[in-house]
């Protein structure tokens, strides 16, 4: 089973797609979902994000994402719903009101954020990260000391987590009851872990940047790599579909 | 060849030198291992011999290492890594990619290997260490002996003439820790590579290297052949390296006086040595 952000092998055309066009399409895509606040585009977005998903295999992954989004998009719906009186009341409160206006910019937060969460993450889960290295620094020109700092960040994001459920065990064995409370006191319980944690994270990466300066990390050029990265027919389409996405987007913004 | 002549280390936030006194010559081709107990100053030699010293870590650095012609102190750690290659003791930190190709096109990729040879290098290397069939496996999927072996392979496709490994089987079991062993030491015979080895398994070194170095307090107590270092069974006990079982077993039966013969290193020559010792 693959961690989070890792990459998970297979032949589905956006396996096989160009990592910038990847790239590309999926930041298109993330624009068009915050340049309309129209609830049925956002839908339509949302299912488009599930059903590349489901393209590709990922849709097991892409839910987890989803929960996940859904859950950190909820303190946010939750402040807006507090905080932005509109359309009818339903709600009383000391300060304003809660009314279907704020029901409905709510939810439309929720869906946007999952609807645009959903492609980037699926980008990192078909590619490979030293294909989006080597194509942003051979496309895009980007140098490659940039580029693989970056995607050496979400190289690393399995690690540490992998490292912090390895910590948090340990710490069960000994007693610590992750699993009784509330969320409060699970978050009180792992703040002391953060320490262990940050030790070992600083020693992988410096022995991570060790071992790849030994490997002649310095002499890297944006002409090293060993792959190609020409753009296809598919790569073209799906930079024009989201950019129509995003024009889309725009127009509703504007009409509506 | 490598050269050590009176190095001694220490680290800058150390407050008294990790190795010292330390004089070594080890012939081209040869598969050389180091052991000692731990904290006895074994990863610091061998990051004297990659250069990780002083350039990684900074310190206080005396005598000189030289390897292959190169003085490690004053050679930029990448030309040094044109020669040696390293191959770290936690494996996970060493990956760089997440796919088993990607990672042992990374070095060739920086050194600016031809194209056309990239293809070549890389299914040699993975054959040599025998896992052809792992080329396009992610590499988090893999287990711990798959993972060492992938990372020795992406130091081989680099082709270096020394190859500097620190505990390559720490966290395998015994019958993937001989696997690499044995890969490693046919890869060496044939390629004529030096292999320098740090490993606490010194059943391994014993049967595997030419030469057997043994580190304590930071200086190096024996530098002989296998057969040789293990003569001084009761003096390595003392500094804390156990001799093979195999090796033990004969020593004992040697001060019974049932023996008489040199000290054996693996189970085989024990095996015939007791032939002999019931004939």
């Amino acid at each position: 089973m693959s961690a989070f952000l890792e990459y998970v092998p297979g032949a589905s055309p956006l396996h096989r797609m160009n990592p910038v066009a990847k790239l590309g399409a999926a930041a298109l895509f993330a624009i068009a979902c915050f340049c309309t606040s129209n609830l049925v585009f956002l839908a339509v977005l949302l299912v488009v994000g599930f059903a590349l998903a489901a393209s590709c295999g990922m849709v097991r992954q892409t839910i987890g994402l989803a929960k996940a989004v859904f859950a950190f998009s909820l303190i946010l719906a939750i402040v807006q719903i507090l905080t932005t009186p509109a359309g009818a009341v339903l709600v009383q409160l000391p300060w304003g009101y809660i009314g279907t206006g704020s029901l409905l910019a709510a939810l439309t937060t929720v869906v946007r954020l999952v609807a645009a969460a959903i492609p980037l993450f699926l980008v990192f889960y078909v590619t490979k990260m030293n294909d989006v290295t080597n194509a942003v620094v051979k496309v895009l020109h980007v140098p490659y000391k940039y580029a693989f700092t970056f995607t050496s960040t979400i190289h690393f994001i399995p690690v540490f987590m992998n490292d912090m459920a390895g910590i948090m065990e340990a710490q069960t064995a000994r007693g610590v009851e992750f699993d009784a409370g509330g969320i409060v006191k699970k978050v009180r319980l792992m703040v002391p872990l953060c320490v262990p944690l940050l030790v070992s994270s600083v020693r992988k990466t410096n022995s991570a940047a060790i071992a790849a300066e030994v490997r002649g990390f310095n002499l890297r050029t944006a002409a090293s790599g060993y792959k190609e990265y020409p753009f296809a027919a598919l790569d073209v389409a799906a930079l024009a579909g989201s950019v129509v996405l995003v024009a889309v987007a725009v127009a509703l913004g504007v009409l509506l | 060849m490598i050269e050590i002549k009176d190095f001694a280390f220490q680290y800058r936030e150390g407050t008294r030198p990790v190795v010292s006194g330390i004089n070594l010559t080890i012939p081209d081709g040869a598969f050389v291992g180091i052991t000692g107990a731990a904290g006895s100053g074994k990863s610091t030699l061998t990051y004297a011999l990659n250069g990780i010293v002083p350039h990684c870590y900074p310190g206080d650095f005396y005598g000189s290492v030289v390897v292959d012609g190169l003085d490690t102190c004053e050679t930029a750690l990448t030309d040094l890594s044109r020669v040696v290659g390293s191959v770290c003791q936690d494996v996970d930190s060493q990956f760089v990619t997440s796919v088993v190709e990607d990672e042992v096109l990374y070095g060739l990729e920086n050194f600016a290997v031809p194209r056309d040879q990239m293809e070549g290098r890389v299914a040699q290397a993975l054959a040599d260490m025998g896992i052809p069939d792992l080329r396009d496996r992610v590499i988090s999927s893999l287990s711990g002996g798959q993972k060492q072996k992938v990372a020795i392979a992406s130091i081989l496709a680099m082709r270096p003439k020394v190859l500097v490994l620190d505990e390559p089987t720490a966290e395998l079991d015994p019958a993937s820790s001989r696997s690499v062993f044995e890969l490693l030491a046919a890869y060496a015979r044939e390629h004529g590579t030096t292999v320098v080895v740090v490993e606490q398994k010194i059943a391994l070194l014993s049967q595997y290297a030419d030469l057997l170095v043994i580190v304590d307090e930071g200086r190096i107590r024996f530098a002989d052949a296998p057969a040789d270092v293990l003569e001084h069974a009761d003096e390595l006990k003392r500094i804390g390296v156990n001799c093979p079982r195999s090796t033990t077993l004969m020593n004992r039966l040697r001060a019974s006086g049932a023996y008489a013969g040199p000290a054996v290193r693996t189970v085989q020559e024990a095996c015939e040595a007791l032939v002999e010792v019931v004939a």
